[in-house]
This record gives structure tokens, C-alpha cells and sequence, in this order.
């Protein structure tokens, strides 16, 4: 009796053994038919994942059978992934850079498909404690994040005619698109006149993660960061800067972003392997799914800006004539 | 002895420095000092819970069911929010680990306590072991990358299909392996020399002896240490974003007994917190969703552990 259980005993584990071995080959089976099951692979930038997701939902109840998968490691690793041709599609905060092209190429992927698919300010923000600062131009921003402002301990030593308060600055580390885009936008020109790299300072706090750059600037009374704007909006304990580009000061809202009143707005992009998707019936029915009219309800729903009729129309327009990029 | 001592007053003074020695202020003192130590330990576990299982109540109480069969969303408030998916990956991933892990370690933990021979190269082997168990999972998942999703060695992306569920369990699996080996082998070792000797003495060979004497004293060691490298080994997040799992939205939701999906891309537990606590930033409402999936994981730990529990029990039984 003793025996004959302990015996019993290894039962199970030597089953789930055997079941193991059996699903590793049941799987290689499915593998070689997945293009025919309707799979659309895509990652990329986490600003623009919730974008891809949010249309995936409300693509799903019409073609259950599609399983849309997203993943958001950042814009330069998908694209990387994406020039090894191992997703079907890219989404990103920015536009693909030359390089990235070069790689894309190398590996044989020559037609790539740029679709605009909503727009992202970005915010300035500092404590809701400070009532010192309401407005700022892109020459004090230039000033306080950019290459000049290293070592610089308050924002009047920075930049003159500020407050003479304890400057503590919060912002996206360098992998993030956030961090490019506020780069390239703010900047870039003004780097290019004070004959400087066009890149901020490197004494900030940086964070990969946007709840703790919020955290950040929340912490200090005197604080001053930048996250994209569908982040900032929720967040409770800070203020949104007005932003000067040349035109007055400007609040960022859904509006003045949309319009490209508020000058720090960025688009959001996806690019789509084409030869991937003339071969995957999937793919198609995503996408044409992904700019249609859904496309301005799912970026209102993840709290990012949809784009103006025209820019909406010129996406649709470019994705069913298929039009590849250089 | 009373006769001895005529003097009313020395009598008084000796009762009173024994009195006095009885008072141990400086045992007290310590006492109270580990008293807080175990004290500020509950109390912050307890705020943890407490804060964790207030926080979930938005999800769980509400809509426990829905949120056990939903999958991964962009938006909280969705009704088809949940943590399916999560389960599915760490339930396999915690079922890999025991088939996998749990007989190689334990075999080998056996050889290196009862075959091995005492030597230089023994030794080697076994600090070896002991630092691999010290390595941070990172690494882990970096191993896993390499030889299971990229295949760059043997060509294993093949038979694991690259990131999958399969290759986040034997990862874990191998991340678990030191821990085994080292937890079952202080079993072994802890078992009463006279029962070795009991049982060569009635003329049992060594491989009898080790069956029926070393591995049945020793099981209960064995079980808790390698169900607890089981239980860490299923709350690890860094080796699986290496591995691949999937953050934002999965698209295959398989049943929870679907071995056919093991070899498709995942997600896990660990991972779904994750991206929950990061998604909390653009909706609040994820970290109802987060707290909730972190009761998940905790219970599903819980019950890991109570059925080493339980086992362990039934073996002390036995050996009882």
C-alpha cells in the first residue's frame, strides 16, 4: 500500500513532462501557420502603444479572429525590431531616422509605410505651490534645460529675470521620444545659434518612467519638467506652463495642440512593413480599420489629440494608395 | 545556615541584591529592542497589505470574476479589464519551473551530497553553485535571450518559438536551479548519519539506501526549499521584459490549460503590474487595476506556499 502510493506520487509530474514535450511540438505546428491565422505584430513607442491598443479594442468585435499583439519598449527599439523585420508594424513618437532607414534596407526592408495617426504636446510644468512662473519663452527654456544652464543652481542664475528660487529640473532620460521631441522642437535652432550640441543639460533628473518625473516635480516647490501631455493632464499637484514660441503665451490644451497654437506639439507616427502586409490579409484589415473614422475616437480615448480632417484624410489617403517613404 | 548570619542587617542587604539581580533591566532593554524589530517588521508588511487590498477593492470587490477572465487594456474602466493572460503565463511558468528545475537540482544536489568524491574539484563546483545563486536575474533573463528567443547557440528558438511562455519558465527554471541544488542538498546532508548506517547494516546497497532512507528523511527539507525558489522565481519581472513579455496588449487570451500557447508570446503577473503602475500615470484608474493584480499574484503565492505546506506535512508524517 506504502509502496504503490509513493509510486502514485510521481504520477502527475511524469504526466506534465509528457504533456510539456507534447505542447513544445504541438506548437512548432502553429508556428508555421500563424500568417494564416491572422496575427499583426506591433511595438515601438509606449507613447503611441495605447494608441494601437485602443483601435485593436475596438477593431476586435468585428474580427475576433485577428489577434492584434502590442508592445511598447520605446520608439528606437521597435524600430530595431522592426528592421529585422520581426513586427509588422512600428508605432512611434517620432519620425524614423535616417540610420534606422539605412538598417531597415540592409535587412531588406525597402517599403515602409508612414502613416500620422494623432498629435502629443508636450507639457512644461512646475509645483502647483510656485506662483512665480506662469509663462515661459523658448529662449529661457533654452536657458534653464539647454547645454548653457550645466551647473546652474536657480532659475536666475540661468536664465536673468527669473525668480531667484531653487531650480530642480525633472524630464525624460535620453531613449525616450519625449526626450527627442523636446529636443528637436524647442532646442535645436537655438543650440544651432549659440553654436552648442543640440541636447539638454546633463545635470536633471532623469526617468524612463513619466509617474516619477511627475513625482519629481511634485516633490520640489521650485521644480521644472517635462512629460507628454495625455500624462500631465491627470496629474494632480502640478502646474501646466504657458509656452511662448514666438507668438504669446500660449496654454496647453486639447484645442491649442491640436491647431498648433501651443508649439510644443509633437506627431505620433506608425510605420507599416508593406511587403508584410500585401502577404497578411490581417494586417490589411487592421489598418484600414486603424484609419478609418475609428482612429479619432481611439485617440481621444487614450488622451492624446486627433488630427485635424485634413491630416486624417491625407493618412487614410497614403495608406490605401500605399505610399512608401524613400 | 540562618545561624550563621546574626546580623538582621546583612541578611536584608543579600535578600535585597538578589532581589535586585532579578531585576534584568538590561534583558528587558533587549527584549523590547527585538520585540520592536519584529514589530516595525509586521508593521510594514502590514501597511503593504493594507494599502495594496484597499486600493484593489475599486476592481476586486466590484468585479472579481470579470477581472480574473479579463485580459490586458488600454483603458481601466473597461469591462474586459483583467489578468487572465498574467495567470496563464505565470501558472506555466511555475509549472515549467517544477518540471524542470526540481528534478535536475534535486539530482544533482543528491550526487554532489552522497557520490561526489571530497576533492578539490567538488568544492569548485559546489562555490560555484552557491555564487550562481547570488547572480542578479537580470543576467538570468540576458542567458535566456540569448540561448532560447534569439537561439544563438543551438538553435533552441525552434522548439520555444522564440519569446514565449516556454522560454520565460526555463529561464526561470535555470534562475532557479542554484537555489534548488543548494536547499535540497543541506536536506540531504541533514539526515542522521545512523540511518545510512541502519540501512547498510540490514545489507541495503547504496542506491536502497539512499530510496529508502536519505530521499524520504530528507523530503520534507527538499519540498520547502524548492517550493519557496518556485514561489521567487514566479514574482521575478526583470529576467521576463529580457524574455519578451508583452506590456501593452496581448493578442491570444488561451485557457488556462491551453499547453498549445506555451509556445506563443506571453505576458505574466509580475509584467502586468508593471504596466499597470506605469499606465496609472495617463489613467488613474490603473492602480485599482494594479493593487487588484498584485492581490492576484500575492494569493496565487499563498497558495504555492500552503501546498508545500501541506506536503511537507504529509512527509514528516510519513517519516514520522
Amino acid at each position: 500500500m506504502r509502496n504503490s502510493r509513493r509510486r502514485l506520487g510521481w504520477l502527475p509530474v511524469i504526466l506534465v513532462s509528457f504533456s510539456l514535450v507534447a505542447a513544445a511540438c504541438g506548437g512548432d505546428d502553429e508556428e508555421a501557420s500563424e500568417g494564416l491565422s491572422g496575427a499583426v505584430n506591433i511595438s515601438g513607442s509606449s507613447t503611441v502603444e495605447p494608441i494601437s491598443i485602443r483601435v485593436a479594442e475596438l477593431f476586435e468585435d468585428s474580427a475576433p479572429d485577428i489577434s492584434v499583439t502590442v508592445d511598447g519598449p520605446g520608439t528606437g527599439d521597435g524600430f530595431k525590431l522592426f528592421c529585422e523585420g520581426e513586427t509588422d508594424i512600428s508605432d512611434a513618437s517620432r519620425q524614423i531616422k535616417e540610420q534606422e532607414k539605412e538598417t531597415c534596407v540592409a535587412n531588406g526592408i525597402n517599403n515602409i509605410i508612414e502613416l500620422k495617426v494623432g498629435v502629443d504636446g508636450i507639457a512644461l510644468m512646475t509645483s502647483a505651490n510656485n506662483d512665480t512662473v506662469e509663462c515661459l519663452t523658448f529662449g529661457q527654456l533654452f536657458d534653464l534645460i539647454g547645454p548653457n544652464g550645466e551647473g546652474t543652481a536657480t532659475w536666475a542664475e540661468a536664465s536673468p529675470g527669473l525668480p531667484d528660487a531653487a531650480l530642480d529640473i525633472f524630464g525624460p532620460g535620453e531613449e525616450s521620444g519625449t526626450f527627442d521631441s523636446f529636443v528637436e522642437i524647442v532646442l535645436e535652432d537655438l543650440a544651432e545659434e549659440a553654436g552648442v550640441e543640440a541636447t539638454t543639460r546633463t545635470d536633471y533628473i532623469p526617468s524612463g518612467d513619466d509617474n516619477v518625473i511627475l513625482q519629481g516635480i511634485q516633490s520640489s516647490d521650485t521644480s521644472l519638467g517635462w512629460v507628454g501631455f495625455a500624462f500631465a493632464i491627470n496629474a494632480t499637484g502640478v502646474k501646466l506652463l504657458e509656452i511662448d514660441g514666438g507668438n504669446g503665451c500660449v496654454t496647453p490644451t486639447p484645442d491649442t495642440i491640436a491647431s498648433n497654437e501651443y508649439p510644443i506639439s509633437r506627431d505620433l507616427w506608425i510605420y507599416v512593413n508593406a511587403d508584410k502586409a500585401a502577404a497578411n490579409n490581417a494586417i490589411v484589415a487592421y489598418l484600414d480599420f486603424y484609419v478609418s473614422e475609428a482612429l479619432s475616437a481611439a485617440v481621444r480615448d487614450v488622451g492624446y489629440v486627433p488630427l485635424t480632417e485634413a491630416a486624417h484624410a491625407e493618412t487614410a489617403e497614403r495608406w490605401h494608395s500605399r505610399t512608401t517613404i524613400s | 545556615m540562618m545561624s550563621r548570619l546574626s546580623d538582621d542587617r546583612s541578611r536584608a542587604a543579600i535578600a535585597a541584591s538578589i532581589e535586585k539581580r532579578r531585576v534584568d533591566t538590561r534583558g528587558l532593554l533587549f527584549r523590547t529592542l527585538l520585540q520592536a524589530c519584529l514589530l516595525l517588521t509586521l508593521a510594514l508588511l502590514a501597511v503593504l497589505i493594507i494599502s495594496v487590498v484597499t486600493n484593489s477593492t475599486d476592481q476586486l470587490g466590484t468585479r472579481l470574476g470579470d477581472f480574473l477572465s479579463g485580459t490586458l487594456r488600454s483603458q481601466s474602466g473597461d469591462d474586459r479589464l483583467g489578468v487572465h493572460q498574467g495567470i496563464y503565463g505565470s501558472l506555466w511558468i511555475a509549472v515549467i519551473v517544477a518540471v524542470l528545475a526540481f528534478p535536475v537540482g534535486i539530482g544533482a544536489a543528491v550526487y554532489l551530497e552522497e557520490y561526489a568524491p571530497r576533492n578539490r574539484f567538488t568544492e569548485f563546483v559546489e562555490v560555484n553553485i552557491r555564487n550562481l545563486a547570488g547572480v542578479p536575474s537580470v543576467v538570468y533573463g540576458l542567458l535566456g535571450l540569448a540561448l532560447l528567443v534569439k537561439g544563438n547557440l543551438f538553435g533552441l528558438d525552434r522548439l520555444t518559438g522564440g519569446s514565449s511562455t516556454l522560454s520565460a519558465g526555463i529561464t526561470l527554471a535555470i534562475l532557479a536551479l542554484p537555489i534548488v541544488v543548494i536547499t535540497a542538498g543541506e536536506a540531504v546532508r541533514a539526515v542522521p548519519v545512523e540511518l545510512r548506517e541502519g540501512a547498510y547494516g540490514v545489507g541495503a546497497t547504496k542506491w536502497e539506501m539512499i530510496r529508502t532512507q536519505v530521499l524520504p528523511y530528507a523530503a520534507p527539507g527538499i519540498l520547502t526549499g524548492t517550493l519557496l525558489s518556485m514561489a521567487r522565481a514566479v514574482g521575478e519581472a526583470a529576467p521576463l521584459i529580457l524574455v519578451g513579455a508583452i506590456s501593452g496588449r496581448l493578442g491570444n487570451d488561451p485557457g488556462l490549460l491551453d499547453l498549445s500557447a506555451l509556445t506563443d508570446q506571453f505576458t505574466a503577473l509580475p509584467i502586468v503590474i508593471t504596466t499597470w503602475t506605469v499606465q496609472s500615470g495617463r489613467d488613474v484608474g490603473f492602480t485599482a487595476a494594479a493593487a487588484s493584480a498584485i492581490v492576484v499574484l500575492l494569493v496565487f503565492v499563498l497558495l504555492m506556499n500552503s501546498a508545500a505546506i501541506g506536503l511537507r506535512n504529509r512527509f514528516e508524517k510519513k517519516r514520522g
